[in-house]
């Protein structure tokens, strides 16, 4: 990684996370899977375009130790890209993230899995992914192997076990981290009834555990439930930051007043008030820019 | 629960670009402490290969013996250009060549298709290209073995010679190299997916142009005219080319020498060392370019995430 550890400028020992500045560009130039062609036509074409899209913009926040917050917002606001920055996966193209601590994501859920390896082979892999020391897994494996709930099937390959299964297995060892600060993308349920109970209990103890939560969720009854904060991200900035009650409200409103607004061009579309002429020009627009 | 607060603070900003060696030493430190991790990928390789097919890893000895025996018929049947104890002289190039095309070739997606993984996990990205290239390795040992059998046993032993032993040696320059190559490659795949076809394209004509059907040896003789037309320039270009290199080396030390007569007939002498001095410059090079090629793969890592 392009990561640089050095001496931590000052961060206070009771702050778990500093970000500062955050901005997170995309080259939409490179993201899409590219052929030469397709860049070169685009390089002949049109030479110096911006085609850039910043998915977070001038974020700054800090966690303290003992936090929970609740990171909300409408599809495309940014709060993925947030937890994957955080996580350290993608790098910051401004700004500065700092944390005070080991950052364990509950991100991965099956992400490592390999269908050839047994449930068990896979446990270790799992493990040696997420830069778990291999004797502290073993250690684990147990426990892991009890909480999945999947017998005897724990030494078949992973391709003969049911989706199920599988997501049962990917929980276990999620949450098997130890916690310290921890990074969460929607509140991962999964499996039949009595797992999902079983499951959400595992989550409020490894919550509990955690020195400090981020979690992002459309569930808002995990953010007024247990984040000790909410911050509303729009546009990949913040819009508000403070006590969830208080966020979750308004983003409730802007979702509402969205929805609204949508309603209304579709019912003023419908009446055809939406002239041919503007219509035209948008599609004009839309050739030129392809 | 305890949680040791020995964990270092991070600090992670756009602001500071790591220096070539900043990054070697880094990547360094990231391999050696995933060793783990590398092992597990290459074991989940190993068997993903063995369990696709019916027949499993018995593929890898399967499919150089019957390329051989393809090309011991166009060859030797069709061009009427074969020599004595043809398949063993094929086989020596056939299976090296086949391990370096399945380095390279597969080395193209390594990084790509792990696209899931990157997105969700941290993890030096640097461990996929170097557990594809050893579970390679494991693939090109099964290889070895038929091959050395096979040499052993060809016509009571006649090629049989303690040269074999050189097979480990000019396998590790090779590994070098292949690495190296696949550092840049895999990195530049993310990128732009054509890659791929073109290295396969480039691939095809390698086969041709490094002595698999043919040997160098063949210029002295009847092959003169190969030498006239490429002018010694052109001669010295193909005899260089790396992967001729290692070929070359392969056969002298598993099959021996083509001779050609006066009279024009041809026989073989006895195995005999590489050219140890051409060998330790292509390592060399090798080393040069696993430095060159993990700083590159560093430099464009963190984009992977992002292009994905």
């Amino acid at each position: 990684m392009g990561k640089k550890e050095m001496e931590a400028p000052a961060i206070a020992s009771d702050v778990a996370l500093d970000v500062q500045d955050l901005g997170v560009r995309y080259n939409l130039q490179l993201t899409k899977k590219n052929t030469a062609r397709e860049t070169l036509n685009r390089l002949l074409r049109r030479g110096r375009e911006d085609r850039s899209f910043w998915a977070l913009r001038e974020v700054t926040f800090q966690v303290q130790r003992g936090e929970s917050v609740g990171v909300i917002g409408a599809n495309g606001a940014g709060k993925s890209t947030l937890l994957l920055v955080l996580a350290g996966i993608i790098q910051p193209s401004a700004g500065v993230v700092q944390s005070n601590g080991h950052i364990s994501t509950l991100l991965s859920l099956q992400a490592g899995f390999d269908q050839d390896l047994t449930g068990r082979e896979n446990i270790a892999l799992a493990g040696a992914l997420l830069g778990v020391d291999h004797r502290e897994m073993e250690r684990r494996t147990p426990e892991i192997i009890d909480f999945a709930e999947i017998g005897a099937f724990i030494d078949a390959p992973l391709k003969t076990y049911s989706s199920g299964m599988r997501a049962k297995l990917g929980f276990s060892i999620a949450t098997a981290v130890d916690p310290d600060i921890l990074l969460l993308d929607e509140v991962l349920q999964t499996g039949d009834e009595a797992f999902r109970e079983k499951s959400r209990q595992r989550i409020i103890d490894v919550l509990g555990a955690a020195k400090a939560v981020v979690l992002v969720t459309h569930d808002m009854s995990w953010v007024t439930g247990f984040c000790t904060r909410a911050i509303l991200l729009d546009e990949g900035r913040i819009v508000m930051d403070g006590d969830p009650e208080t966020v979750v409200a308004r983003h409730i409103e802007n979702a509402e007043r969205r929805r609204a607004d949508r309603r209304a061009r579709r019912a003023k579309m419908a009446a055809g008030e939406i002239e041919a002429e503007s219509l035209r020009a948008h599609k004009a627009k839309g050739r030129r820019s392809r | 629960m305890p949680i040791a607060n020995d964990a270092p603070a991070t600090y992670r900003t756009s602001a500071v670009r790591p220096g070539p060696a900043t990054l070697i030493a880094e990547a360094i430190r990231e391999l050696a402490s995933r060793r783990r991790l590398i092992a597990y990928l290459v074991r989940a390789d190993v068997r993903r290969k063995g369990t696709d097919t019916l027949l499993g890893n018995l593929w890898w000895a399967l499919d150089p013996l019957i390329a051989m025996a393809v090309y011991v018929f166009v060859m030797g049947v069709i061009f009427q250009r074969s020599v004595p104890d043809f398949p063993i002289y094929i086989l020596a190039a056939v299976v090296p060549f086949k391990w370096f095309t399945s380095s390279i070739g597969g080395s193209t997606g390594v990084v790509a298709k792990n696209e899931r993984l990157i997105k969700q996990i941290q993890f030096p990205k640097l461990v996929l290209p170097i557990a594809d290239a050893l579970a390679e390795l494991v693939s090109f040992a099964f290889g070895v073995l038929l091959l050395v059998g096979l040499t052993l046993l060809w016509a009571g032993g006649a090629h049989a010679s303690l040269m074999l032993l050189w097979i480990p040696v000019i396998a590790v320059v090779q590994l070098a190299f292949s690495l190296g190559i696949t550092l840049f490659v895999s990195a530049v795949t993310v990128f732009y997916r054509d890659v791929g076809i073109v290295v396969g394209h480039l691939l095809r004509m390698l086969f041709f142009i490094s002595p698999i059907l043919w040997s160098f040896e063949d210029a002295q003789g009847r092959g003169a005219s190969l030498k006239e037309g490429l002018g010694p320039t052109g001669f010295w270009i193909l005899e260089h080319n790396p992967v001729a290199i290692l070929l070359a080396s392969y056969r002298r030390v598993i099959y021996g020498q083509v001779q050609h007569g006066a009279d024009g007939g041809v026989t073989w002498s006895a195995p005999v060392a590489p050219d140890l001095g051409l060998l330790a410059a292509l390592f060399g090079v090798s080393l040069l370019l696993l430095v060159v090629g993990t700083w590159f793969f560093k430099r464009l890592e963190p984009a992977f995430a992002k292009i994905l």
